[in-house]
């Protein structure tokens, strides 16, 4: 029966927040309609596809987990037959099927439009690394949002994400990597590259997953 | 099927400036609690423990017959929770909510959400954002009752809510212990609320239980006797008094274990007893916190 209600919950948190996964969608592939015109590897294409997967990753994380607690939605929801910990599980799984389907989309997109168009092949291994970062932006905002109803959080989580993904653009335009290979006709993963789209991944789920044990101890979560 | 519908004992939960001490309930089939208790008693913390989401630092507590927090899941199934600042997904309507939340609940008797839905005067495909105070708690208590829970947590279900939605809802929540399977934990400060339907009546104030017992048997103890004392006269000590308030040769002596001995004692001192006066609720519950506050701080 548990198990059927985590799935319940899941349905309805992805029925919820259906709208901000279609809206994130539709701008992001208009996004890589529009860096397909441009030979340079970020323009205003790429800034649009970074904006609409932030935007996505703010979006979901306070609508569909902090409002709802601060709503006080959260203790109707955990009147039903669930524990604190499944609650917070759907939460997480919800939210990582609402942001991973559009971000596997449009960074599926993105590579096949670096592939085909006129913007070098090289840049191939940067994209996956800014679009990398920003699910693992994404996890650490989920995991901020369901450890605190604190806005102060919430807001210094968004602002050091938002900067943060300035300063990893401007530092992966400056590695070596990019710099050597960057505008050749060849994607090279260099060790570093690989490594850091490897973290990015891995660390986000790390982080999730910590935010779930953690709340296994809690000792009150309303 | 016979095991207490609350049964908790010794349940301590400390905060930097509050402490739930030593808590211990026991709550019948059949039963309807008042739960009564000022504003930062304790009653909300206490009804979340029981629903799993604060875990006590101390004591054992059975919902159903079920450990909680271990087993919550499994005990809320047969649990119905409303607490006044529950809310409900604004932007979905009443009838979305019902749609999803009765597959969870195979006892989920839509009849008489539809009965309910008439009674309440509710309309399925408003948004709850549309509802008023009143209607969205009815909205709440008519997603409770329709999955026809053995237990039924009211955690201030009628704070704010005018005479006629108060009245709906306390007739609604009467009907539901006529089934004897069922009980109710019905938190309120509002004892004229408390009065109409307990059964049973808890007394909360500051993290302690002062008082619980049977409500008839309970407010008939109390009594507040009014004595004309001339001035050389002193009142003796009388067990169960819980204050004395005296202005010139007028004295009224509240009394929480009163018997006609009392009136004896009082006249045997030299007093005249003038009149002896039944107690509200809401009278009694004042009386009992002012006592055991004064005694706390002497």
């Amino acid at each position: 029966m548990n198990r059927s209600i985590v799935r319940h919950l899941i349905l309805k948190d992805l029925h919820l927040m259906r709208w901000m996964s279609r809206s994130a969608l539709v701008g992001g592939l208009v996004a890589v309609g529009l860096m397909s015109v441009s030979p340079l590897p970020i323009a205003g294409g790429g800034v649009l596809l970074v904006c609409a997967l932030v935007v996505l990753n703010i979006f979901l994380v306070m609508h569909g987990v902090v409002q709802e607690r601060k709503d006080q939605v959260a203790v109707f929801v955990l009147s039903l037959p669930v524990s604190t910990t499944q609650y917070v599980a759907a939460k997480v799984v919800a939210n990582l099927i609402a942001f991973s389907v559009p971000w596997l989309v449009l960074t599926a997109a993105t590579l096949v439009m670096i592939d085909v168009s006129q913007m070098p092949n090289g840049f191939l291994p940067f994209w996956t690394a800014v679009l990398g970062y920003l699910f693992f932006y994404y996890c650490v905002l989920l995991g901020v949002g369901l450890m605190t109803t604190s806005s102060g959080w919430h807001a210094t989580a968004i602002i050091a994400g938002n900067i943060s993904v300035n300063f990893l653009i401007m530092a992966l335009f400056a590695s070596p990597s990019v710099q050597a290979y960057g505008a050749g006709d060849t994607a090279v993963w260099t060790t570093g590259m690989a490594a850091l789209v490897v973290a990015e991944i891995v660390g986000g789920i790390a982080v999730l997953a910590a935010v779930v044990m953690t709340h296994s101890r809690r000792r009150e979560f309303v | 099927m016979n095991e207490p519908a609350i049964d908790i004992v010794g349940v301590e939960k400390a905060y930097r400036f509050f402490h739930l001490s030593n808590i211990s309930l026991r709550l019948e089939p059949g039963q309807i609690m008042g739960f009564v208790g000022p504003n930062g008693a304790g009653k909300s913390t206490t009804i979340r423990i029981l629903m799993g989401m604060i875990r006590p630092d101390r004591g054992d507590v059975r919902v159903l017959g079920h450990q909680v927090p271990r087993d919550q899941a499994i005990a809320k199934r047969e649990v119905g929770y409303v607490s006044d600042d529950m809310r409900l997904y604004g932007s979905q309507t009443l009838a979305w909510h019902m749609d999803w939340v009765a597959p969870i609940y195979p006892g989920w008797d839509a009849a008489y959400a539809t009965a309910l839905l008439k009674r309440f005067h509710l309309h399925p495909a408003q948004t709850i954002k549309a509802l008023s105070h009143g209607e969205r708690v009815k909205a709440t208590l008519l997603l409770v009752l329709a999955r026809r829970p053995r237990l039924l947590l009211l955690d201030e279900p009628t704070t704010g809510l005018d005479p006629v939605a108060r009245h709906e809802i306390l007739a609604e929540l009467m009907d539901v212990v006529r089934d004897e399977r069922r009980a109710i934990l019905f938190s309120s400060h509002n004892t004229q609320d408390v009065e109409q339907i307990s059964d049973v009546i808890t007394f909360l104030d500051r993290g302690r239980i002062l008082e619980s017992s049977d409500t008839a048997t309970f407010i008939d103890r109390w009594r507040r006797v009014h004595l004309d004392v001339p001035a050389q006269v002193t009142l003796p000590d009388a067990a169960g008094v819980t204050e004395t308030q005296r202005n010139g040769r007028v004295a009224v002596v509240t009394t929480s274990a009163y018997t006609p001995d009392l009136d004896s004692v009082y006249t045997q001192a030299g007093a005249t007893v003038q009149d002896v006066q039944r107690m509200t609720l809401e009278e009694i519950f004042v009386a009992t916190v002012m006592h055991n506050r004064r005694e706390v701080a002497s």
